[in-house]
């Protein structure tokens, strides 16, 4: 396909700059010298399906819309007006023709979406010429196609109107690195509005994150409306306008896996529970405990009674009451941060322990075995936190996936154990780290997690680190939290946006550049590299109404390098 | 004395009345329900009333029913509706000066010099529902017990109510000067949320906004007859504050009895300055940047140059036109000497003029500050320039402790009033992580975050003799905004911003658990107004007064 001058555009890219405003980079890219635009009564054309999911078309209709309302001018001195006469004479691009591969099983997006990693295809092909009038889009699958999509858009800047790339033509082959690229989201500490998840939620799919990891309930409240006990939300949510109905559930989730994402919701049990106590007194030991911080690791203390009978059962049934309700093959029962004093204080729980004649830690394997078997029951994979494989060493089903919070050098114990895992060590991708102390009458408190993460710092983080290469394939992928103590709705996108976009990329392009140079080289963090990207995106993301910060002042942003360390 | 009557009044003052911040200086309240007619009425006694204390008047009767902020209680307003019913009901408020005194505008009181601004005032709210008052010896008092007033009365069911009448506060800030400076140089700020921040300073009583309006980064004031500045210096021509954007943010400020202190900072962070004139800047674009500035990028006035001083003197004047507060900034801080030793004119005119880097910095000094001094300016200037360079300053120059608190000492010493902006208590940026590029391991400089429990726990007068301590003219916090945009304003200063505002309106010393439930308040109160302030804490803690403690 590629004449002889292509060729010759294509190896001088390898010596320039490449893609500046695609975030994640692809995992192969060529691109050219050459001005293109969109014609004005440009289209998106799906070829061969004659009855495209509805999903589908209304993926094909937003990057049609954001092509139009995207007004994103090149991040240089002078703006667009130094491309107005590259542009005045570029090649018209009139359609996007977008086809699934011969014998590719025609699903929604969601369906897709909501396979297991193993079954999951987000590979695409895109092709932008700069001699013909039609691009092309191809996948075996239709969020492979979303994703391809979402590439697209990336491509254009705005100058008077007018959209164009100065770098056709474009040859992209993508497909991730890894099949769990997260968000996980922290709705109990303080609420989120349906409205804010939504608008995560497209953010999140522009930079092609694959999974919203939703913490949904904690000790400090429980907003989520489950069928078999609605008195939960009834009495632990904040207020009865803070809950998540079955019907905003299913909206959201809905909302997510048109967008290529899957929701892993996570029940964090048996700590991290003194919300049910509101409704359920009978399942707490120790509730709201004094001094708190003997109970657990930050109030309210409480955690379920896991030696109880009742509560096992309890437990079971809400486990099975929200997983029916859910699609998607993954559940997470949490884990983290039990505390034994509040279970060796209780009289109920020592009671149960003593006339079954059994330990806190048989205990504690029987409930982590019951939660398990449910999300199993229910045809879906089972999550847990770190601490309970590693510090508690509870035996888990084999195909439980580990998420590692504590720190990156857990992961490589977990490895050991031969369980699969996703990262989200706390030294790297929490997002709520460096703010201070949110305790009351703590005058020289410190984040706990302290210093703040950068984009940087996140974007350093090498999945492999500490593993054989036999222990690569227990890697699954990554997730960035939010843990939302001092987050609300008032500051949801400056926290977290630009930066998720980093891990983003750190699980999507993996360890290699499309240049075939490794992606944490030399200057990986320059204003000449990731960063000039990053800042595209962040510029994109603002333009799209999403209040990412800025990371450098507007100066550094048009002087690619300038305001690095060593420049 | 004024510190010991208010710890008395502290035990019994904090738990009905949540809300007010700053904590007024001496309060007495009670417990009965009061509700708030529909019909509700704020009148000012007395001829000539000025137009902007009418239309605070009318602000304050939005927020009275715009607010809908039920309490902050586990149960929230549901709790206080059974006392709803033999409530009496309040129909007026009336706002008088006191005898003697005379009418003059808010913006005009709010203008003066900090030592002249009276804000006190004394509000009268009786539970039987006869009419409330609020007397002062100035229109800015009075708009403060309105800003008070306003701050009593939560909402449940379409009922506006307290549930602490009868109030009594007789209120009067413990120092003059109250600030928040904003760096709109770094990343731009359009008008709007300048006009939403000086909103929301009102609110807390905050007096004076510092704003750090240019730097090496952008220069976007337009400035008459030196419009070549941020014609080639903004960042692009819609960020751009014009003359009439000054206007209409002075006086938006003015009539939220807020004064403007506008900074002009020089000699350094003026790199940007050589984009019109090139021949005015030493070492522009210098690298590394680092040998050569505190942060990218490199480039200083030229001061040893008679003619870099003779143009930033009247650019100094010119601005004296636009901003008609007494205080001006001129800056001075973080001075680069290498910057002059690679600039081969300064050199040449050092030489020439047989002086002194340092000898010509105070005849810099010393001429444009004349040019403010005509005007009737008082220059206000970051701590290097009594502490690290030899000029010579007026008596009356007021001095910005940036660097560290320890440095407030050195400087009450050397006499100068000086306002209190330490970056080891104030600086709203801290805790951002590092953000020049190509630099994963960098951490913010001032690392950690300043939490409001740190910026309030800040004793103004430590270290200092009487004598000295009658020098502080009070303090601010500070947002540098590298990392800052309209994105991300209000979380990153709402509410901390708030705590030095009760730290100098109220006085150091306070209690900080029993300030955290009426700082819950004030933030859910701004999110009321669509101030997005962030949450401190979880709801359930903010529900459960002190059950969030560290020590809980």
């Amino acid at each position: 396909m590629p004449s002889r001058v292509l060729v010759f555009t294509w190896l001088v890219f390898l010596f320039g700059h490449y893609g500046w405003a695609i975030w994640p980079i692809p995992r192969s890219l060529l691109t050219g010298t050459s001005p293109v635009k969109l014609s004005p009564d440009f289209v998106i054309n799906l070829q061969g399906l004659s009855n495209p999911p509805a999903d589908l078309a209304s993926a094909i209709s937003r990057t049609q819309s954001r092509l139009h309302s995207d007004s994103l001018e090149r991040l240089v001195l002078g703006r667009g007006s130094g491309d107005a006469q590259a542009v005045e004479g570029a090649h018209l691009l009139s359609s996007l023709t977008a086809s699934l591969q011969h014998g590719s099983p025609v699903r929604s997006i969601a369906e897709e979406t909501t396979l297991a990693f193993d079954d999951k295809s987000e590979s695409y092909e895109l092709f932008i010429p700069d001699d013909r009038a039609v691009a092309t889009l191809v996948a075996n699958s239709t969020l492979g196609l979303l994703r391809g999509l979402t590439t697209f858009e990336q491509l254009w800047y705005d100058y008077k109107g007018t959209k164009y790339t100065l770098e056709a033509p474009i040859q992209i082959h993508d497909e991730p690195a890894f099949p769990h690229r997260g968000f996980s989201f922290d709705t109990s500490r303080n609420f989120f509005p349906v409205a804010d998840i939504h608008r995560t939620l497209d953010a999140m799919s522009w930079v092609k994150l694959s999974i919203l990891y939703w913490h949904i309930i904690d000790s400090q409240s429980f907003p989520l409306e489950v069928g078999a006990f609605p008195e939960l939300s009834q009495k632990g949510a904040y207020s009865p306008e803070e809950i998540y109905t079955r019907e905003d559930v299913n909206n959201i989730v809905a909302y997510a896996n048109e967008r290529g994402i899957d929701v892993i919701m996570e029940l964090d049990t048996p700590g991290h529970t003194t919300a049910i106590s509101a409704a359920h007194p009978e399942h707490i030991a120790c509730a709201a405990k004094s001094p708190w911080s003997k109970y657990a690791s930050e109030p309210p203390a409480g955690q379920l009674r896991i030696a109880s009978p009742s509560t096992l059962s309890f437990a079971r049934t809400l486990f099975s009451s929200v997983a029916s309700a859910l699609p998607g093959t993954m559940m997470s029962s949490g884990g983290d941060e039990v505390n034994l004093p509040c279970w060796e204080e209780d009289e109920e729980t020592m009671a149960d322990l003593v006339q079954r004649n059994i330990t806190i830690a048989d205990a504690l394997n029987e409930f982590v075995q019951t939660v398990q078997g449910v999300i199993k029951e229910h045809g879906k994979t089972p999550f847990i936190k770190s601490d309970m494989v590693l510090t508690h060493k509870v035996p888990v089903v084999n195909d439980t996936v580990v998420v590692v919070w504590q720190t990156s050098e857990d992961a490589a114990a977990v490895a050991n154990i031969s369980l699969r895992f996703i990262h989200q060590p706390s030294n790297y991708f929490y997002l709520d780290c460096g703010a201070g102390e949110w305790l009351g009458n703590d005058i020289l408190g410190n984040s706990w997690c302290d210093p703040f993460k950068t984009w940087q710092r996140a974007y350093s983080f090498d999945p492999y680190a500490n593993l054989t290469t036999d222990q690569y394939a227990l890697v699954l992928g990554g997730q960035m939290p939010l843990w939302s103590e001092q987050s609300s709705a008032e500051n949801l996108d400056p926290i977290v946006w630009p930066r998720l976009a980093a891990g983003a990329e750190v699980f999507w392009t993996g360890s290699t550049l499309p240049d075939g140079s490794p992606r944490l080289g030399m200057n990986a963090t320059s204003g000449t590299n990731a960063l000039a990207r990053l800042h595209e995106l962040r510029y994109r993301l603002v333009d799209r109404g999403v209040k990412a910060i800025a990371l450098q002042p507007k100066w550094c942003v048009l002087r690619p390098g300038e305001c690095d360390l060593d420049a | 004395m004024k510190l010991v009557a208010l710890a008395v009044f502290l035990a019994t003052a904090y738990a009905p009345v949540q809300a007010l911040w700053p904590l007024p200086q001496h309060i007495e309240t009670g417990s009965s329900t009061l509700r708030l007619a529909p019909t509700f009425q704020i009148t000012v006694a007395g001829h000539g009333v000025p137009g902007d204390l009418v239309a605070a008047a009318s602000r304050t009767k939005q927020y009275l029913f715009g607010d809908k902020l039920e309490r902050l209680v586990v149960g929230r307003g549901a709790v206080d509706a059974p006392s709803f019913g033999h409530a009496k009901v309040l129909s007026r408020l009336t706002l008088s000066l006191e005898r003697g005194a005379s009418f003059a505008s808010v913006t005009s009181e709010a203008q003066k010099a900090p030592e002249d601004r009276d804000e006190a005032y004394h509000l009268v709210l009786p539970a039987d529902g006869s009419a409330a008052t609020i007397t002062a010896n100035s229109t800015l008092g009075l708009f403060r017990g309105l800003t008070t007033f306003s701050q009593l009365w939560y909402e449940h069911d379409n009922t506006i109510y307290t549930v602490s009448a009868p109030v009594t506060i007789q209120d009067a800030p413990a120092y003059p000067y109250r600030g928040l400076m904003l760096d709109t140089a770094r990343n731009y700020f359009p008008v709007s949320d300048i006009k939403r921040t000086l909103d929301a300073m009102s609110w807390v009583k905050i007096n004076q906004f510092h704003w750090h309006i240019v730097d090496s980064q952008s220069f976007p004031l337009e400035i008459p007859g030196f419009t070549d500045l941020a014609q080639k210096g903004a960042y692009s021509s819609s960020q751009v504050y014009t003359p009439n954007d000054v206007r209409d943010i002075v006086s938006y400020a003015g009539e939220r009895g807020i004064d403007v202190m506008i900074e002009i900072d020089t000699p350094g962070h003026t790199a940007i300055i050589a984009e019109a004139h090139p021949e005015y800047v030493a070492c522009p674009g210098a690298t590394p940047w680092a040998t050569y500035a505190n942060e990218p990028p490199a480039g200083q006035l030229r001061f040893a140059d008679a003619k870099v001083t003779d143009y930033i003197a009247k650019l100094f004047t010119a601005v004296t036109a636009m901003f008609p507060s007494k205080l001006f900034s001129t800056g001075g801080d973080e001075l680069n000497t290498n910057c002059y030793s690679i600039d081969e004119p300064t050199q040449a005119s050092l030489n020439a003029t047989g002086r002194t880097l340092e000898q010509a910095l105070d005849a810099f000094t010393q001429e444009t500050h004349k040019a403010l001094e005509v005007k009737g300016k008082t220059p206000v200037v970051w701590e290097e320039m009594v502490l690290v360079h030899n000029v010579t300053l007026s008596k009356e120059t007021k001095v910005l402790v940036w660097i560290s608190s320890a440095n407030v000492k050195a400087v009450a010493e050397k006499g100068f009033q000086l306002i209190h902006a330490a970056s080891d208590y104030f600086y709203l940026d801290c805790g951002g992580g590092g953000w020049v590029g190509n630099n994963p391991d960098g951490n913010s400089w001032c690392d950690p975050f300043k939490t409001w429990q740190h910026s309030y726990s800040f004793d103004p007068t430590a270290n200092l003799t009487a004598e000295e301590s009658k020098l502080v003219l009070g303090g601010q916090h500070l947002l540098w905004t590298e990392q800052s945009s309209p994105q991300n304003l209000d979380p990153i200063v709402w509410p901390r911003a708030a705590s030095s505002a009760e730290l100098f309106w109220s006085g150091p010393g306070l209690n900080i658990s029993t300030a955290l439930p009426r700082l819950h308040d004030v933030a859910y109160r701004m999110r009321q107004r669509g101030v997005n302030a962030i949450s401190l804490q979880p709801e359930w803690c903010a529900l459960r007064p002190g059950a969030c403690d560290l020590t809980a």
